[in-house]
């Protein structure tokens, strides 16, 4: 140590082969108070400018990104779900118009059923009173004509017994004879 | 031809600053050595490196990713090896695992015109100087948040009382080393890559200089590329190194924090 600032004056490259020599450079005692003293200095400094300086920034910087990023993401989840509950929403308003639109047309359906319905047992009703009424007139004609029979066969019955015997019967002989035929 | 290996270490004068009487260590030699020089300048990379990387933009460019990595590297380190409280020892983690690792990276490269930078932490006083500084942090921290209860680090619970009287010296005892084995640690890896390293191209330029002579000293050309060639694969290796060992020196540094951090945890 004592010998430092003399030596020190002729240090150089020359020098640092002597000390080769010697042993490693980096246990030549000299040397050694002043890295020391430089370093803690340099490390102090260095210390210093990151500590309240450059990494708070840093940090800072990734922090807000991240929180960014985070906004970001719950804002695409919050609108996704708002999009989903409309898709949703118009999903659920389409079914009820189907449903209605279903119901509407069984509605019609079931409406002109009946009205054929009612239609067809109108027009049923009026052919069968028409039927009815034509059988009742021939009903009516038969039993008219049935009735012709019967006077005619009288009239006829006296007609032959008139020829025949000669002799005219009279109605109510003729009408006799032809119930007991009857 | 005989190339010193050591050369590259040796220290000398850059600016000369007459010696400064320091009380208590009588007069220091407090000259801009190379050593001091390339401190500074690693200090100031680091410094301008954050400066250009600190831009907080939202969308970061290549420079500011680089940094913000190399922020997160040591921000998980911390909060993985410390816990919540991590945060807290970012800066002075930060601060040596940077620092180091720039004064390592300097002496794997050359710049145009200026030549090879010094490689500080080559120097047994500065690894030495930055273990101390760590291991003085550590305890410094371990009396603010504890107190007295300090010294339970030694005392390791659960352990019958007899057992005692061996563990807690063998534990003060690997304590107090901790500054030893980390710096030197860090000074061999860099004292033997660069050793080796220099060897291998002596070898290069001294095997190509024998072959030179011609005859059957031609097969020199053979040594020689073969010297080259692992020169060039030891500097691949040595950048791995000079990134490791900045990093076992702060991931050490976060170990020994949370040894004081959390020592009721224990």
């Amino acid at each position: 140590m004592a010998e430092t600032p003399k030596q020190a004056t002729h240090e150089g490259t020359e020098a640092a082969g002597g000390h080769a020599s010697g042993g490693l450079p980096q246990f030549d005692p000299q040397w050694w108070p002043g890295q020391i003293i430089w370093l803690l200095i340099i490390f102090v400094a260095l210390y210093v400018v990151l500590s309240k300086a450059l990494l708070p920034k840093v940090g800072k910087a990734i922090d807000e990104r991240a929180g960014r990023i985070e906004g970001d993401i719950a804002e695409a989840r919050r609108m996704k779900d708002e999009a989903e509950a409309q898709a949703q929403a118009a999903a659920s308003e389409m079914a009820e118009a189907r449903a209605r639109s279903q119901k509407l047309a069984a509605d019609a359906k079931a409406h002109a059923a009946a009205e054929t319905a009612k239609r067809q047992a109108k027009e049923e009703a009026v052919l069968h009173e028409k039927l009815s009424a034509a059988e009742t007139r021939i009903k009516a004609a038969r039993d008219e004509a049935m009735g012709n029979v019967r006077s005619i066969a009288v009239e006829t019955a006296q007609a032959i017994t008139e020829r025949l015997t000669g002799q005219a019967a009279t109605a109510a002989q003729a009408q006799a004879a032809a119930a007991k035929l009857a | 031809m005989a190339i010193d290996p050591m050369h590259q270490f040796a220290i000398h004068e850059v600016v000369h600053i007459d010696p400064v009487n320091v009380p208590g260590l009588g007069l220091v030699n407090l000259s801009i050595t190379n050593s001091v020089l390339w401190m500074g300048i690693a200090a100031l990379v680091v410094c301008g490196f954050l400066l250009a990387s600190a831009r907080g933009a939202v969308v970061p460019g290549r420079l500011q990713s680089l940094g913000e990595s190399l922020y997160g590297l040591v921000d998980n380190l911390t909060s993985s090896m410390i816990g919540h409280e991590g945060r807290k020892f970012l800066p002075f983690v930060f601060t040596l695992f940077s620092f180091i690792l720039v004064m390592n990276l300097f002496g794997l490269i050359a710049i145009p015109g200026v030549g090879a930078p010094f490689t500080a932490t080559s120097q047994l006083a500065v690894t030495l100087t930055l273990a101390l500084v760590t291991f003085i942090t550590v305890i410094v921290i371990g009396f603010i948040r504890n107190g007295f209860g300090f010294f339970k680090l030694f005392v390791p619970s659960g352990v019958p009382w007899p057992l005692l009287f061996l563990l807690v010296p063998i534990e003060f005892i690997s304590f107090m080393v901790r500054p030893v084995t980390l710096s030197l640690r860090l000074f061999g890896n860099m004292l033997g890559g660069h050793v080796v390293l220099k060897i291998f191209a002596s070898f290069v330029i001294g095997l190509g200089a024998f072959a030179l002579t011609g005859g059957l000293a031609s097969l020199g050309f053979v040594g020689s590329a073969l010297s080259l060639g692992t020169v060039v694969a030891l500097t691949a290796l040595e950048f791995i190194v000079a990134f490791l060992q900045a990093f076992v020196f702060a991931a050490l540094a976060c170990v020994y924090i949370n040894d004081v951090v959390n020592l009721h945890a224990h």
